[in-house]
């Protein structure tokens, strides 16, 4: 057996590695397993890169570690606030858990019924079963909120990449150097840190500021449709000549004790209908539109059409009051004519 | 926060004044169980528009009535102002060996 040869695991780096300003960096820039082992080698400015993307392109490097919850929650807050065009606030006073259970179904058998209802009247864009009613974290929803409001980067995301993993693209190619450092300024994704330091400022204020504290949950819909809209209202947050909670003959399940005593925790705050913020009041009226997008529209046509009705009635009245009187006067001279003539 | 003793919540505020914190962490605060077992909750989300200050009425069980105004407090404050009622009424329980 041949002697064991220790090797030093620092040996094993390359000479040229990029020195890393700040150690932390480190754990930062371990987002794949492949970039972990073998780190980057530094980027000379004068020598043209080979076309190497140095973090996997689904995870460029972020300003907080990835790994950690909090990055994540905020991450899918951001997508959640930019997929939702309508999104409905609450605030939940210790609901638990068999309430909240008993809520969401009420919600998802009120939604399928609504489905199917349009489905057999031929509607599309049948959205009941995307609409998701869930708690959030409020401080990680203030800060993605603010970096969603805030953070408006000029281009794609991903479009310094430029395919190198494009089998045309050249090796001579030049592309803008990223590196695998949160620091770079390439970067414009949600978790950049570039939109790190746009959204802590604090002279930005966001209208939802206010509402953003307490234990919160949200209510989101991929579309912003009043029918939907409606039908979830008179579940959650049931009033009465508009939006009437279901009859106990039509729905019994409504009236059980869990869900009655889960409604009473329950408070809406207000709604954000894309990205302008409502508050009860707006979201009921919101709600209160006839017909949804459909029903606006006919409304438009139908004013229109009275609107032009009553401009040609406009302009005909004059060359019509001419047309008469000159008529009239027609008619009268040639009366006058006939009576002249028996006269003779 | 004791709130054994509280037979009568009624809070007013507008959300989206950032004053109406206090109101809304109070809310949060009233146990889960507390409507089953026969406290009284109201709570009364103002438009967005009005310049109302956030209020809270409380009922104890003696009968003892308190009015808050919770612009001016914080949380701590109105916690304090309504546990001196209820550790008194908490004290007199003790006593009657109830």
């Amino acid at each position: 057996m041949p002697p064991r040869i220790r090797l030093r695991p620092c040996a094993l780096r390359l000479r040229n590695a990029a020195p890393l300003s700040n150690p932390l960096c480190a754990s930062y820039a371990s987002l794949a397993p492949a970039t972990a082992t073998t780190p980057a080698p530094a980027i000379d400015p004068t020598r043209a890169a080979a076309p190497i993307l140095r973090y996997p392109p689904t995870q460029p490097p972020s300003h907080k570690p990835p790994q950690v919850r909090k990055t994540q929650l905020h991450r899918t807050y951001q997508s959640v606030l930019k997929s939702s065009p309508l999104i409905l606030l609450f605030q939940h006073n210790n609901v638990k858990a068999v309430e909240w259970m008993s809520i969401r179904r009420e919600l998802a058998t009120a939604l399928r019924k609504l489905d199917a209802e349009r489905a057999k009247n031929g509607y599309e864009g049948l959205i009941g079963d995307q609409i998701k009613f869930q708690v959030i974290t409020t401080s990680i929803f203030a800060s993605a909120l603010r970096v969603v409001e805030f953070f408006k980067p000029e281009e794609n995301t991903m479009d310094h990449v430029q395919h190198p993993t494009d089998p045309q693209t050249a090796t001579s190619a030049q592309i803008p150097q990223t590196s695998n450092s949160p620091e770079d300024e390439a970067f414009k994704h949600g978790l950049s840190r570039r939109a790190w330091e746009v959204a802590s400022n604090r002279k930005l204020k966001s209208e939802l500021e206010p509402l953003l504290s307490g234990p919160l949950a949200i209510l989101t819909f991929p579309d912003v449709s009043p029918q939907y809209l409606k039908t979830v209202l008179s579940i959650v947050a049931p009033s009465p000549p508009n939006f009437p909670a279901p009859k106990r003959k039509a729905n019994p399940s409504y009236f059980e004790p869990e869900v009655q005593s889960g409604l009473q925790k329950l408070m809406l705050l207000g709604a954000r209908v894309e990205g302008k913020v409502f508050d009860s009041e707006g979201t009921k009226w919101v709600g209160g539109i006839d017909g949804g997008i459909d029903g606006l529209r006919a409304q438009l046509v139908h004013m229109l059409q009275g609107v032009g009705g009553q401009l040609t009635g406009a302009l005909e009245g004059a060359s019509k009051s001419l047309y008469l009187t000159v008529e009239g006067r027609r008619m009268d001279m040639e009366d006058k004519e006939k009576g002249d003539k028996p006269a003779e | 926060m004791i709130t054994r003793f509280l037979t009568d919540v009624r809070v007013r505020f507008n959300p989206f004044s950032p004053r109406a914190k206090p109101a809304r962490v109070f809310l949060s605060l009233i146990p889960p169980n507390a409507r089953a077992d026969g406290m009284k909750v109201e709570t009364k989300v103002l438009p967005r528009t009005s310049t109302e200050p956030a209020t809270l009425d409380v009922k104890f069980k003696d009968g003892k009535e308190l009015k808050l105004e919770l612009d001016k407090m914080r949380i701590p404050e109105v916690m304090e102002e309504v546990d001196r009622h209820s550790r008194l009424l908490a004290r007199k329980e003790e006593l009657t060996g109830n």
